[in-house]
């Protein structure tokens, strides 16, 4: 299975890995998955289905009834930002819809009945908001939404209502890290009603200096005014580790640039053990140092690839069974030695 | 025993809660516990949405805490424990009481955006109408008569279309 949006680079691609919109939608007089009892989620299931099947005429999908796969499989597609955390347990009467090539995907029963997914490579809220507004319409064609014409698409929780939509970009951010000025563009974020997350959503922490940048208000703006509402903030971050990183490339500071990115690298291509969080640290660096052109013999989509092939899950599958913290340490250190020997610059 | 919620399986499982002074007992089987998330929550995490709603509440306060959603019975006490509404009905039934929260939540609390074609249809070709007249404005501001017009057309076709439907 082929995840696009980490093998391919996108429009801004040194700074935007990611681009996603969600939409939450709820069917029409079935209580919502934390309400419902097990036949109405048995319901809400088999409408998934129903939906499977009519998403078949866009693109081809796959049903997957999440009680019927291992473990392991659901967590490697929450680490591949497919799933959220939430929808990898109490799998009972969960859903996933996926794409072949995995830029759409559809949990079903999650906190709302579908939470409708697209995910694209770069820079592109357009495009991922015109795919998501497709699929929305074919799953429309299908079933009947909550809906009020004042309040529009109704959700479990309050925040979402209205559009029932969240755009969100991941931004990796080592210049403006380097410089210590993140802390202050973060904050200035939230000032323009946009909301800072880690690299796993809501509460999760974030590592090697990747940030998820995404709306926090669902209503009283159309969809296409809070995406260019983001698009705009966006571009200013862009334009602002863009300068950060041309400062640490400038005459007194290269030297010192240098030596940071180059003595990552000879970790990476030499520790014998690593933890995920070191990781994600020293693959920012050494990605700093491939889009600075310092770096010249790596593949770009390296971090990104890395960064979800080296968890925990991932790992596991590669070996077929669940592994103790230390052997995954030292897998993970193999696995990345074994990954930047493959030296290319070839960017398929 | 059996699970008061699926009536099928034996309840295993006995939840005691004490919520202002006033003692629930639930007796459940082990996967309908689950389905509560009776066990993910057992720490009461600080409701902010209950306390957002609290002080909203004297000038609009119209729904009694017994009060019922119709579709899924939730009542609004079900809104603070879980942080989250029902079903699409309840914010019909809690009406008075979801608004404020709302204007508060999102600064606003008329929808904008996206309308379902399916039984909003009149809606959604209005929504449209607007959206294209705008464009329109646009195109004409910045001379460009060819797009222009081109809208101006898909504007009149739409308009039929309403047209017709009103009639039905």
């Amino acid at each position: 299975m082929g995840c696009s949006w980490m093998k391919k680079e996108g429009p801004e691609g040194d700074i935007v890995l990611g681009t996603r919109v969600r939409l939450a939608r709820n069917f029409a007089k079935l209580p919502f998955p934390a309400t419902a009892n097990r036949d109405q989620a048995k319901q809400v299931l088999q409408k998934g289905e129903l939906i499977a099947e009519k998403l078949g005429e866009l693109t081809d999908v796959k049903f997957y009834r999440l009680a019927e796969v291992d473990k392991l499989e659901r967590e490697v597609m929450m680490e591949k930002h497919l799933i959220s955390p939430a929808h990898t347990e109490n799998t009972a009467s969960k859903g996933l819809i996926l794409s072949l090539n995995e830029d759409i995907s559809i949990m079903i029963n999650e906190e709302d009945h579908l939470r409708i997914q697209v995910l694209f490579p770069g820079l592109q809220l357009r495009e991922t908001w015109g795919l998501a507004n497709k699929v929305d319409d074919l799953v429309e064609s299908v079933v009947d939404y909550a809906f009020s014409p004042n309040i529009g698409y109704l959700t479990a929780c309050p925040t979402n209502v209205g559009t029932g939509m969240r755009g969100s970009v991941m931004l990796h951010l080592p210049g403006l890290a380097r410089i210590q000025q993140l802390s202050k563009v973060l904050t200035s974020i939230s000032q323009f009603g946009l909301v800072v997350r880690g690299l796993y959503g809501e509460g999760s922490k974030s590592f090697g200096n990747i940030y998820q940048i995404s709306n926090q208000v669902s209503l009283g703006y159309s969809e296409t005014d809070v995406l260019e509402h983001l698009a705009k903030v966006t571009a200013q971050i862009i334009s602002s580790e863009r300068q950060a990183r041309q400062y640490l490339i400038e005459k007194q500071q290269r030297i010192y640039s240098e030596d940071q990115i180059f003595r990552a690298y000879g970790l990476l291509t030499n520790a014998r053990t690593m933890t995920t969080q070191e990781a994600l640290e020293l693959l920012s660096s050494v990605r700093l140092g491939i889009d600075l052109e310092l770096i010249k013999d790596l593949n770009k989509n390296l971090l990104k690839e890395l960064m979800v092939e080296i968890r925990a899950a991932h790992l596991q599958k590669i070996m077929g069974q669940s592994l103790p913290h230390e052997e995954r340490d030292r897998l993970r250190a193999s696995l990345i030695r074994d990954r930047l020997r493959q030296k290319t610059t070839d960017d398929s | 025993m059996l699970c008061e919620k699926c009536q099928r399986e034996i309840a295993s499982v006995h939840v005691t809660k004490i919520i202002n002074g006033q003692k629930t007992e639930t007796h459940l089987c082990p996967e309908c516990a689950g389905d509560l998330g009776e066990f993910g929550w057992s720490i009461d995490i600080p409701n902010l949405f209950a306390s957002v709603f609290e002080q909203s509440q004297p000038w609009t306060k119209t729904a009694t805490p017994q009060q019922r959603c119709s579709t899924c019975s939730s009542t609004l006490n079900d809104f603070r424990r879980l942080n989250q509404f029902g079903c699409g009905d309840c914010y019909m039934t809690f009406k008075s009481e979801i608004e404020p929260l709302l204007r508060r939540l999102h600064g606003a609390s008329r929808h904008e955006g996206k309308i379902p074609a399916k039984g909003f249809a009149k809606l959604s070709i209005n929504q449209k109408v607007k959206l294209l007249k705008e464009k329109l404005q646009q195109e004409i501001s910045v001379e460009n008569y060819e797009e222009a017009a081109r809208l101006r057309d898909e504007i009149r076709e739409l308009e039929k279309q309403l047209n017709s439907k009103g009639e039905e």
